[in-house]
């Protein structure tokens, strides 16, 4: 059964048959910030596509077929091909749809949006790591590291004086770090976005994304998920369904 | 010895440290590149350069004695970047070769095919994790392309660093390097092993002395 609300699957399962034409399918996880890059791009682009969510706790046998690495998300188009790596994933997303296009056109402005994505780039360790400390020890480092990388990204919307890191409307550069400002509440980090009143104000903005609302994620479905996540639970993946 | 440096010369210049004078603006129809001699990341810059035929000049840093206003071509003083005429700049390596292959005609090193692209980028992601996923004589299929030049800084100074036997167990990769050692790119960029020996001796010294080494 695919769909991004649809049960994981897990060791044992049997692996699902080729994807069919005119659709791509994405391996994805209903909590993970790198598939939600994936998803949020499928959806901006209007691109026709199935969802199998995996259980990470309890990865099937075949899913080392799709990514070597056994992570998601993944992409399967029905030629059989496979993309992993979720900035690969939205590049080739953007370069093989039609529709809006997500990275510009003119090579500089293509580049800077790379240079903010390495600007943004320690973000998702410093957060997994305080994920997995914050119970344990002080954290107020951690803490610290993240408000120092925050304010790298606020300096970049100084200079650009746009409401958006890709110029005035939303580009494929908000969308590869949003997931991860998504989740500042759920990890009470909100914080570190105190000294930053431009990211705080773009990250109310993008809240009005019509994409990113749709795949907006519950706070506390969130919490309860990453509680059972880091006790290796095989329930984590499929929370609140 | 004299005709390499003659094929060389464009990058074999003496590099700026502190004190130094800020070259001007970037002149139309040029591309600059911020690299030192023997930095492999400004290498894969440098080979898409040559690659591509793109008309460039280069300015070599001092790494350890960088001069100040080259903060404000890259804000931690890091190589490469590259600077154009319009005073664009542009840094990490892998973007600046990408940049470059979309922002100059001619000869595409990155393949045309979405898939293809993303292979090549996935490759490069595993680059040090999964050495058998090269099954073609050259890591993007039969022919010499992006993701050859962006691994190759690192296996031509295996040699040099001693430790060119961890590629005795990959008999697909001796190959790879003996075919790219053919490549007139790679060729007209290939490091003197003694110069390079003698500029890792200084460079462990921390010696500031190390970074012109070989140069007259």
């Amino acid at each position: 059964m695919a769909g991004v609300s649809a049960r994981s699957m897990a060791r044992g399962s049997a692996p699902p048959g080729p994807v069919p034409e005119g659709l791509i399918r994405v391996y994805s996880m209903r909590f993970c910030a790198f598939a939600e890059r994936t998803l949020l791009v499928l959806n901006a682009k209007g691109i026709r596509h199935e969802v199998i969510n995996i259980n990470l706790k309890n990865k099937p046998d075949w899913f080392f077929k799709k990514n070597p690495l056994g992570l998601v998300p993944v992409l399967e188009n029905s030629q059989g091909q496979l993309i992993y790596e979720s900035a690969i994933t939205c590049e080739y997303l953007d370069e093989a749809y039609p529709g809006k296009k997500l990275l510009p056109d003119d090579p500089y402005e293509k580049a800077c949006q790379k240079m903010v994505f390495e600007l943004f780039s320690k973000v998702p360790s410093l957060v997994a790591s305080y994920l997995r400390r914050r119970d344990k020890e002080d954290c107020s480092g951690l803490k610290e590291e993240l408000c120092k990388e925050f304010s790298k990204l606020e300096e970049v919307l100084n200079n650009k004086k746009t409401a958006f890191f890709g110029g005035n409307s939303l580009s494929m550069i908000d969308y590869l770090i949003w997931p991860w400002f998504e989740r500042l509440e759920a990890l009470e980090l909100n914080e570190c976005v105190g000294h930053t009143p431009k990211l705080k104000l773009w990250m109310a903005t993008m809240r009005k994304d019509p994409t990113v609302s749709a795949l907006h994620i519950d706070v506390k479905a969130f919490q309860c998920f990453i509680e059972l996540y880091l006790q290796n639970s095989p329930e984590a993946c499929d929370y609140g369904l | 010895m004299r005709r390499r440096l003659e094929i060389q010369c464009e990058d074999e210049t003496r590099s700026l440290g502190k004190g130094s004078c800020p070259p001007g603006p970037v002149p139309e129809g040029l591309i600059r590149i911020y690299s030192m001699r023997f930095c492999p990341y400004s290498h894969r810059t440098r080979l898409v350069l040559k690659a591509k035929g793109i008309r460039h000049e280069v300015v070599n840093i001092n790494l350890r004695n960088k001069p100040e206003w080259y903060y404000t071509k890259h804000p931690f003083g890091q190589i490469p970047v590259l600077e154009n005429s319009q005073c664009q700049l542009i840094y990490e390596s892998v973007i600046t070769c990408e940049y470059l292959d979309d922002a100059y005609p001619g000869r595409r090193l990155f393949p045309y095919d979405p898939y293809e692209r993303a292979r090549q980028k996935m490759l490069l992601e595993l680059f040090c994790k999964i050495l058998d996923y090269q099954n073609t004589t050259y890591f993007g299929g039969d022919c010499i392309s992006m993701i050859d030049y962006l691994l190759w800084p690192w296996f031509e100074r295996l040699d040099v660093y001693g430790i060119a036997d961890c590629v005795n167990h990959t008999p697909a990769l001796r190959l790879w390097i003996a075919a790219m050692k053919q490549d007139p790119t790679v060729c007209a960029l290939l490091i003197d092993k003694n110069i390079f020996q003698g500029f890792l001796n200084l460079y462990f010294q921390n010696n500031p002395q190390a970074f012109d080494f070989g140069l007259p």
